[in-house]
């Protein structure tokens, strides 16, 4: 028999955590770590952007505001009412997930949809880039500087290990949210929303309330990453949490590794990451490794978009279809099926 | 018992009017089937009556209720399900997660809508084809995948639009059959269809429309027998085709 898919999956999350978990104990070398922190702070910003964008056909090109959002109240609050950024972290994420879902909602209101959704977003996005590059009271498009200290209860580690046990917690929350949306009601909306508006809501859903809870949700996990990133790097500006540079990390990555499934992200950006890295060990100029890798990053969006629309975990699946070993068990089950259709669904438990 | 009742529906596009005063009774348990040539505002009353569009004049009930100006989702849940002219299945989405989307409308929890979704896909034929994406089934396939999900969200009234355009004869005959049987489960069914000889042969009632007016409403039979007058608006072919 198959092995069933679920059972799978849930097996090869188990071993990722701890694969993921275990890291720090064989890895001491603060280089190598800074680099998975910054790899795995991808990753988690792309999944988030998937929750909206693969999962349920929201194309938000807007989403590092929502990312701009977070790390910015976290920082403000901390820097002028002395509240602790892991506090301000919440604040943050329920700001955006106001904007996000307002945005949402109007976009709903004024039938906005598919494309023009994008477009929307994307306008505010730059409004809101715009708007920090000349507020003062965010210090403008100088940015706001956090000294680096050890602070524990304020979020702040001179050692690295902290962060990455921090930045694996919201991976793995941000997978086990995906998770177990896909198994509930809310999940199978999302993908009806995706897949065609009409008819899901000919089927009883109600579109507006979904597509706004969603956009919330994405939102709100995208803002805690901001925090992140401002606690992390120790500099925020709008020229790079507000700009449209992350948002394309988030986007190559979940294109790339498979949109709408729970670890394309996570691979494609994995993959994203390795590359650039691997670029810098090259003796090239800092400029050039830029050029190649942005090169490489819109070659394989292209390939991926023309090629291979399931990104690298449906070219996966395809090769394991390919693999000989599973031609006979198929076969066996059309065979089975075809004599007893209903015998087979009494037994079979239900797996997707 | 009266399930539908439309009274003088209106709907008009800018100076078209698409749907000219159309009073519709539909009891429970008939099949009650609409006809009429192309443009003559069949598919618009469906638009009107599951929410997609918004009516300019007139009003609907089901089951004694208002449903006027409620959202399709809404009138999903009251208990009434369409089904698309043209199938439109969610392309990239197994057949069963297809129909598990509708079995929740009325499903309390996700294991009662995958019970919901076995039973309708065995009725709809479709169990072996449970694991194949939207957009690898044949015509009848999607036919009855589109009849499927409509019907895992337990309708009182199903509106099917053209469910047997595009098979052929002995598609159609199974086709009648499963109808024939979703009746018996107690569900009223609502069916524009441009087969002649099927819509005949399953419906209690018939009414014509033309040009957005209802010319004619009857039962078969008369409609077959007292033709010439309807003929006059539909042209000789279409009940030559039919019968």
């Amino acid at each position: 028999m198959l092995l069933p898919a679920s059972l799978l999956r849930k097996t090869l999350f188990v071993l990722f955590v701890l694969a993921l978990l275990s890291v720090p104990f064989f890895i001491r070398s603060d280089y190598l770590l800074t680099v998975l922190i910054a790899a795995l702070y991808g990753a988690y910003i792309c999944v988030c952007w998937n929750l909206a964008a693969g999962y349920t056909g929201l194309f938000s090109l807007g989403h590092q505001a929502f990312l701009g959002l977070g790390a910015y109240t976290s920082t403000i609050l901390y820097v002028k009412y002395k509240i602790t950024p892991w506090m301000g972290m919440f604040a943050g994420g329920m700001i955006a997930a106001v904007f996000a879902a307002s945005i949402t909602f109007i976009c709903y209101r004024y039938r906005v949809k598919g494309m023009f959704f994008a477009v929307a977003t994307l306008a505010f996005g730059f409004l809101l880039q715009a708007l920090f590059m000349t507020w003062d009271y965010v210090n403008a498009s100088t940015g706001i500087w956090l000294t680096l200290q050890n602070k524990p209860q304020d979020f702040f580690f001179t050692a690295r290990v902290p962060y990455y046990w921090i930045i694996c917690v919201l991976l793995v929350i941000s997978l086990l949210v995906t998770y177990y949306l896909e198994r509930s009601r809310l999940g199978y909306y999302m993908v009806a929303i995706r897949e065609d508006e009409d008819v899901a809501e000919s089927l009883g859903v109600n579109s507006s309330q979904c597509k706004v809870i969603v956009m919330a949700l994405s939102a709100f996990l995208t803002a805690l990453g901001g925090t992140f990133y401002a606690q992390f790097y120790l500099y925020i500006s709008p020229a790079c949490v507000l700009s449209i540079e992350p948002l394309i990390s988030m986007q190559v990555g979940a294109l790339v590794g498979g949109s709408g499934t729970l670890f394309g992200p996570v691979i494609g950006w994995a993959f994203f990451s390795f590359l650039g890295e691997f670029l810098r060990g090259l003796p090239l100029g800092g400029t050039a490794v830029g050029v190649i890798s942005r090169i490489i990053w819109g070659l394989s969006l292209l390939i991926v978009i023309i090629f291979l629309p399931t990104g690298m975990i449906g070219l996966g699946r395809k090769l394991i279809s390919l693999l000989p070993f599973r031609h006979q068990k198929i076969a066996t089950q059309e065979i089975g099926s075809g004599i007893s259709p209903s015998h087979f669904t009494k037994n079979e438990k239900k797996e997707d | 018992m009266l399930l539908l009742e439309l009274t003088k529906l209106s709907k008009s596009f800018g100076g078209l009017q698409a749907v000219k005063q159309v009073d519709l009774k539909i009891n429970q348990d008939e099949i009650f089937g609409l006809i009429g040539p192309n443009g003559s505002g069949k598919t618009t009353i469906f638009n009107l009556i599951s929410g997609a569009l918004q009516l300019t004049g007139g009003s609907i009930k089901f089951k004694e209720e208002e449903i006027t100006h409620l959202k399709p989702h809404e009138i999903c849940k009251r208990g009434i399900a369409r089904t698309f002219q043209i199938a439109r299945p969610f392309a990239d989405v197994t057949v069963r997660k297809n129909v598990m989307i509708g079995a929740l409308n009325k499903a309390p929890s996700v294991s009662e809508a995958d019970r919901i979704t076995d039973e309708v896909l065995s009725i709809t034929n479709l169990l072996d084809k449970k694991d194949a994406n939207g957009k690898n089934l044949t015509i009848p396939e999607r036919r009855r995948l589109e009849l499927a999900r409509s019907l895992a969200t337990k309708p009182q009234l199903l509106m099917l639009d053209e469910p047997m355009a595009g098979l052929n004869p002995t598609e159609i005959e199974e086709m009648s059959e499963l109808l024939r049987h979703i009746r018996k489960m107690g569900i009223t069914i609502f069916i524009i269809e441009h087969v002649l000889q099927a819509i005949m042969s399953l419906s209690d009632r018939i009414a014509v429309l033309n040009y957005g007016e209802k010319i004619a409403e009857s039962t078969p039979e008369e409609i077959g027998a007292n033709h010439k007058g309807v003929e006059a608006y539909l042209g000789e072919e279409y009940f030559i085709a039919g019968s």
